[in-house]
């Protein structure tokens, strides 16, 4: 499958919408506004709704447990976590690579990162995240859980106004050549896909 | 000539003393032997004023997290601050409660204990779980707002700054009438560190916000020194990130971006703000001074621009 310029200024029209910006300021210089092709709008819609899927799946188990307080104890945070990986690791048991990336979602976001990153900037991504980053510990498996003891490297926020867009409740991470989406609450590794370093 | 005015209006504004006691108040001593170095203040001081603590890259744990805040509590006695802010990395390695414990309870309870507010930032090494830690007054948020006086505060985080907390960002300032508007968060927009230098694609996208919005002041951590920047855009920029671990010598000698750098040890910022001045002090964990003065308020407007870049 082949991306067109086309393609890639609409995802960006996409994030710029969902984002409500007004190409004033941090989005001036993803302009012009372009219209996905339909095509194109439907393999976006198809990875949002996945992802929206996970999360309602994780925001129902978590419902059922005791509500976190905004004025917790270390000891609820931690037992909050355990027994919340506990609960999706179970509800998800036969998640598999690939379940929330589609391979055409995969080939848009890998266009978007590279046409992000060009020249030193992408020479400087690719030092950050395979030479620098604290992250050689983190097992590339689906259902299983980030290790507390690994960077959770900084998404690149003008990345973040191009790439599709995530529920609150997931995050894109970079780890190694590959890129994760990560529960932000139970560190557990929803999906992730390879070769998204360019 | 308009850059020409321009520079020379900042020089003529930027009155920053580098020595105790000149920003016309009294340096006041409280001397303790058995803690170390005198305590030697440099802020007015005043009753009133918006007093805080800037600290960033605390949680190891180890030795030098808990000598810095032994200092931090000598200084509290002769400056007492009502609340600090921390650039994040406040739990390295993990995030048991035992963590939470060993990297920060331990470590700050004399300060805890005289009811000193912590307000924290994420960073690469915090997860987001932190933000219902009842000590980091997070109210459950990755990124949230908060006044004190006529000081308006805004936590990012900058580990995962996407569109959702840019459009906030954004919303919040634009009806914000505070006389000082301060944002802290992990990664700095510049430094002038060997390690990881400025932060550029975050820089792209908060700057122009900071600068439309009319922030004044800039608190990053990240690297493991302190830097002071020469103002960029009508902003104060300053790196504290030495709060648990050091990157001695990581400052690159000739940058264009440094006003003031310390990286031979570990250390904190001690802040004060009395209408339109900053007074700031930046102490080691010797308790020795090794940057203070006092900052006008500017005004971030696109046309004072004197980026000096990445």
């Amino acid at each position: 499958m082949r991306i067109s310029l086309t393609a890639i200024l609409a995802i960006l029209a996409l994030a710029i919408a969902v984002s409500g910006q007004d190409g004033s300021t941090a989005s001036s210089k993803q302009q012009p506004v372009a219209t996905l092709s339909a095509h194109d709008r439907q393999i976006v819609d198809t990875f949002e709704q996945r992802v929206k899927e996970y999360a309602k799946l994780r925001e129902d188990l978590e419902a059922q447990m005791p509500k976190l307080s905004k004025e917790a104890r270390p000891e609820e945070i931690e037992l909050h976590k355990k027994q919340f990986q506990e609960r999706v690791r179970a509800a998800r048991a036969t998640a598999k690579p690939n379940d929330v990336f589609t391979p055409e979602a995969a080939i848009l976001i890998r266009a978007i990162i590279k046409d992000e990153f060009k020249g030193r900037d992408r020479a400087e991504l690719r030092d950050t995240v395979l030479k620098k980053a604290d992250t050689k510990a983190v097992p590339l498996r689906v259902n299983y859980p980030y290790p507390e003891s690994e960077e959770l490297l900084e998404m690149p926020a003008t990345l973040l106004l191009r790439l599709p867009q995530l529920p609150k409740q997931v995050r894109y991470r970079f780890v190694g050549q590959n890129l994760l989406l990560v529960d932000r609450e139970n560190g557990l590794i929803v999906d992730y896909m390879t070769n998204a370093l360019p | 000539m308009k850059r020409l005015i321009v520079t020379i209006a900042f020089a003529l504004v930027l009155t920053v003393s580098n020595v105790n006691g000149q920003n016309g108040s009294s340096p006041a001593k409280n001397g303790d032997a058995a803690s170390g170095a005198p305590v030697t203040l440099s802020l007015p001081n005043k009753e009133g004023d918006v007093r805080f603590l800037v600290v960033g890259d605390t949680g190891t744990g180890a030795e030098g997290q808990y000598e810095l805040a032994k200092v931090m509590l000598r200084y509290r006695q002769v400056f007492p601050f009502e609340f600090a802010l921390m650039m994040g990395d406040n739990l390295y390695g993990g995030e048991k409660a035992v963590d939470y414990h060993k990297k920060f309870e331990d470590a700050y309870k004399p300060l805890l204990d005289q009811k000193v507010k912590f307000y924290a930032a994420l960073g690469n090494h915090d997860e987001s779980n932190q933000r219902f830690y009842e000590f980091f007054n997070m109210e459950g948020q990755e990124y949230y707002h908060f006044n004190k006086g006529n000081v308006s505060f805004y936590a990012l985080n900058s580990n995962y700054m996407d569109p959702k907390q840019v459009k906030w960002l954004e919303e919040k300032l634009a009806t914000d009438n505070a006389e000082w508007k301060i944002a802290f968060f992990h990664h700095p927009p510049y430094s002038s560190g060997e390690a990881h230098g400025s932060d550029t694609k975050l820089r792209d996208v908060v700057e122009p916000i900071f600068v439309k919005h009319g922030v004044n002041v800039v608190f990053t951590g990240h690297e493991h020194f302190y830097e002071r920047i020469k103002p960029q855009k009508g902003i104060y920029y300053f790196i504290s990130g030495a709060g648990g671990k050091l990157r001695e010598g990581n400052v690159k000698q000739s940058s264009p971006l440094t006003e003031k750098a310390f990286d031979k040890d570990m250390s904190f910022m001690l802040i004060e703000i009395k209408d339109k001045q900053m007074y700031f002090q930046v102490i080691s964990r010797t308790g020795a001074t090794v940057d203070s003065g006092a900052l006008p308020r500017l005004t971030s407007k696109p046309a004072a621009t004197t980026s000096s870049g990445p």
